[in-house]
């Protein structure tokens, strides 16, 4: 499969083809089309109401798509629990509240999915958890609770209790919004790593530092529909749409 | 030399909290009288009454009916179910200790004279009730029983709280097993539930019917909020249908009228009886106590699980449930402290059970027509008033103990 989008000429990761979704008569997408290649980084921008979430919750189908296709790894997601099970496993969430299990320690959290789905034997769950809290550089605080962790921390947990399942993707839903923002750097810097080691990610965001450094393109949405599409340098030199220079000129 | 740093605390203590204004003046005077004329009142009723009819049917308000000769039984069960409420407290600390450890959390150690302290805070209620029910007995043998008791809850949960985390498993069987032993030793005699009576059918009542309603409830509240339609309905129905009809009919119709419906080979004691129907009514308003924890749940905690791709099922084991029933503890005692009281509605139908008792015990040729009520019923009273006391301050501490490293 070839496709223009493609920005690094890579195989598709993620292929959406003219996606609607609609909550009641509001139509939150409106025939989406994108291809994302492995290892490519797209930084998805856009005001609020956009259809941003909502796009990338129908990847790993928190959200059911009402018309087009869906594929993901070469899975199309449909009504088959198999199929969502598959895609789920394969893609991490990161979410803008954390929504970290308040119940269970740092490294319970962590080590969770990867016991109960993947079945992994206990001590083999808690050396890779141990693994991914290294890599998100708080291996220290693993038998705390999460309400003992400042925000940072916790999205930082947040995303290590993702990569536990070794995902193939990643997608973030404004991970930094809810942030602090001196905690906002610790952030960015693990996900940045995280896109240097060749993770395929989709990021809604807008951090703009970030998106220069990392994405390879800058996804510009609004009401539902993909506006302009480009490399970040073209978002930051010469935006072609008059919609992406006012919503450029009001958060930069 | 009089100036106010220089009186004792008490005094100053005194000055400003019961006579800082004229108004508080006056509320001190006028409560610190009622208080004083109600102590008067109380100490009088004690000072004064004849406990004559407690003294002699003290067993009969503890066990009802049970045979005086196999009292034996309910001792050696009592020994038994004081290990186990030992052994789990115990265990229960040493599994807290070492969680809060490894949080980097230091729960405070209590020792000595203050853990005494502590505990007497803690069950002075029950002690009270202990100490005025062996103050009725005529013989040592009780006093020595209940010695026996506190000797083995302390020493069972001093062992408790020091098993490794292996042989805590085998204590955990053990805490299983002992509660059916002490059945088995109350039954062996041949006399099952329908033939238990007093205070212990209350307790026994109120026990089961938490353990049989709490996983239906639990189901209930889930079939409520399930996407297949026929579960919702019938989940829906069966609360409703439940909480729209008192208790005490439900009761009356197992009792009295269920017996026209099934054949005489198939009717089951009236204990029996009482104990489904308790079990069906408390399994209802259970659900409705889960369903509002169910909901305190954030979306995104099952959403963040979705997206882990644990599948349905293990999402509301390990995610949802947990977080849910922790947020009912409050309305959920708030239940089986009312189940509990309400076990005395089983004294309408015709059961012996403490309540039931003090009537007998007034109906007697000794004590009939004196209104000795005013002894039996506050005696009464004083026994669910400590059980329920007691309820309410362990949730308490287990409502704080679960909010350790909580949001």
């Amino acid at each position: 499969m070839t496709d223009p989008q493609t920005a690094n000429g890579g195989k598709p990761m993620i292929v959406l083809e003219n996606v609607d979704k609609f909550f009641g008569t509001f139509q939150a997408l409106d025939d989406i089309s994108l291809t994302v290649a492995k290892k490519e980084v797209v930084v998805v921008i856009g005001p609020s109401g956009s259809g941003k979430s909502t796009l990338i919750r129908c990847i790993n189908r928190l959200e059911k798509h009402d018309a087009g296709r869906v594929v993901v790894d070469g899975v199309e997601l449909t009504d088959d629990i198999r199929n969502i099970h598959e895609v789920r496993m394969e893609t991490g969430m990161v979410f803008q509240q954390f929504n970290l299990f308040p119940h269970l320690s740092v490294l319970d959290n962590v080590t969770l999915a990867p016991r109960e789905v993947r079945h992994m034997a206990k001590a083999e769950a808690e050396e890779l958890g141990m693994k991914m809290l290294a890599r998100v550089r708080i291996p220290e605080q693993a038998r705390k609770f999460p309400g003992q962790l400042s925000g940072g921390q916790q999205q930082r947990v947040a995303i290590a209790r993702s990569l536990a399942m070794q995902p193939k993707m990643m997608l973030f839903d404004e991970p930094t919004s809810a942030l602090d923002p001196e905690m906002i750097k610790e952030v960015l810097e693990v996900m940045e790593e995280l896109a240097a080691s060749g993770m395929t990610m989709i990021v809604i965001s807008h951090e703009m530092g970030f998106a220069r450094a990392v994405a390879d393109r800058i996804i510009f949405m609004a009401d539902g529909q993909i506006v302009e599409v480009g490399p970040p340098e073209h978002f930051f030199t010469n935006p072609t749409e008059e919609r992406t220079k006012t919503f450029l000129s009001q958060i930069l | 030399m009089t100036t106010t740093a220089s009186r004792p605390v008490a005094v100053r203590w005194v000055k400003k909290n019961l006579f800082s204004t004229p108004l508080n003046v006056f509320l001190t005077v006028v409560l610190g009288a009622a208080i004083v004329y109600l102590a008067y009142l109380v100490i009088r009723f004690l000072v004064t009454s004849n406990f004559e009819i407690l003294r002699v049917n003290l067993a009969l308000f503890m066990v009802g009916s049970f045979p005086r000769a196999q009292l034996w039984r309910v001792v050696v069960a009592l020994l038994l179910l004081a290990i186990m409420a030992g052994l789990a407290g115990g265990m229960l600390k040493a599994a807290a200790r070492e969680r809060s450890k490894d949080a980097g959390i230091r729960l405070a150690e209590v020792r000595g004279s203050r853990a005494v302290g502590s505990w007497l805070r803690r069950f002075w209620p029950l002690g009270l009730l202990v100490i005025a029910a062996l103050a009725l007995t005529r013989t040592l043998t009780p006093t020595l029983v209940a010695i026996a008791v506190v000797g083995l809850l302390v020493a069972s949960r001093w062992l408790g709280a020091h098993l490794g985390p292996i042989p805590r498993r085998v204590g955990w069987i053990v805490v299983v097993l002992l509660p059916l032993a002490a059945y088995w030793i109350l039954s062996a005699s041949g006399l099952g539930w329908d033939d238990w009576g007093g205070f212990m059918l209350n307790i026994f009542l109120t026990i089961a019917g938490i353990l049989f309603a709490f996983p239906i409830g639990v189901a209930l509240a889930l079939g409520r909020r399930s996407t297949l339609p026929v579960v919702r309905a019938f989940s829906i129905g069966y609360i409703e249908l439940i909480r729209g009809v008192p208790l005490i009919t439900l009761l009356l119709m197992a009792v009295f009228a269920l017996g026209f419906f099934l054949p005489r080979d198939l009717r089951p004691g009236s204990v029996t009886r009482v104990l489904i129907v308790i079990t069906a009514f408390e399994a209802a308003y259970i659900a409705e106590v889960v369903r509002g924890g169910l909901q305190s749940v954030p979306r995104g905690q099952s959403e963040a699980a979705q997206s882990l791709g644990l599948p349905a099922l293990k999402i509301t084991r390990l995610i949802v449930l947990p977080q849910a029933l922790r947020a009912t503890i409050p309305a959920m005692v708030g239940q089986f402290i009312s189940l509990f009281k309400d076990t005395t509605l089983v004294a309408i139908v015709g059961l012996g059970d403490i309540l039931a008792a003090s009537s007998f015990a007034n109906a007697q040729p000794a004590f009939n027509a004196q209104g000795l009520a005013r002894i039996t019923l506050p005696f009464v009273a004083l026994a669910f008033w400590a059980g329920s006391f007691a309820m309410s301050r362990e949730a308490g501490r287990l409502e704080r103990r679960l909010g350790i490293g909580e949001r």
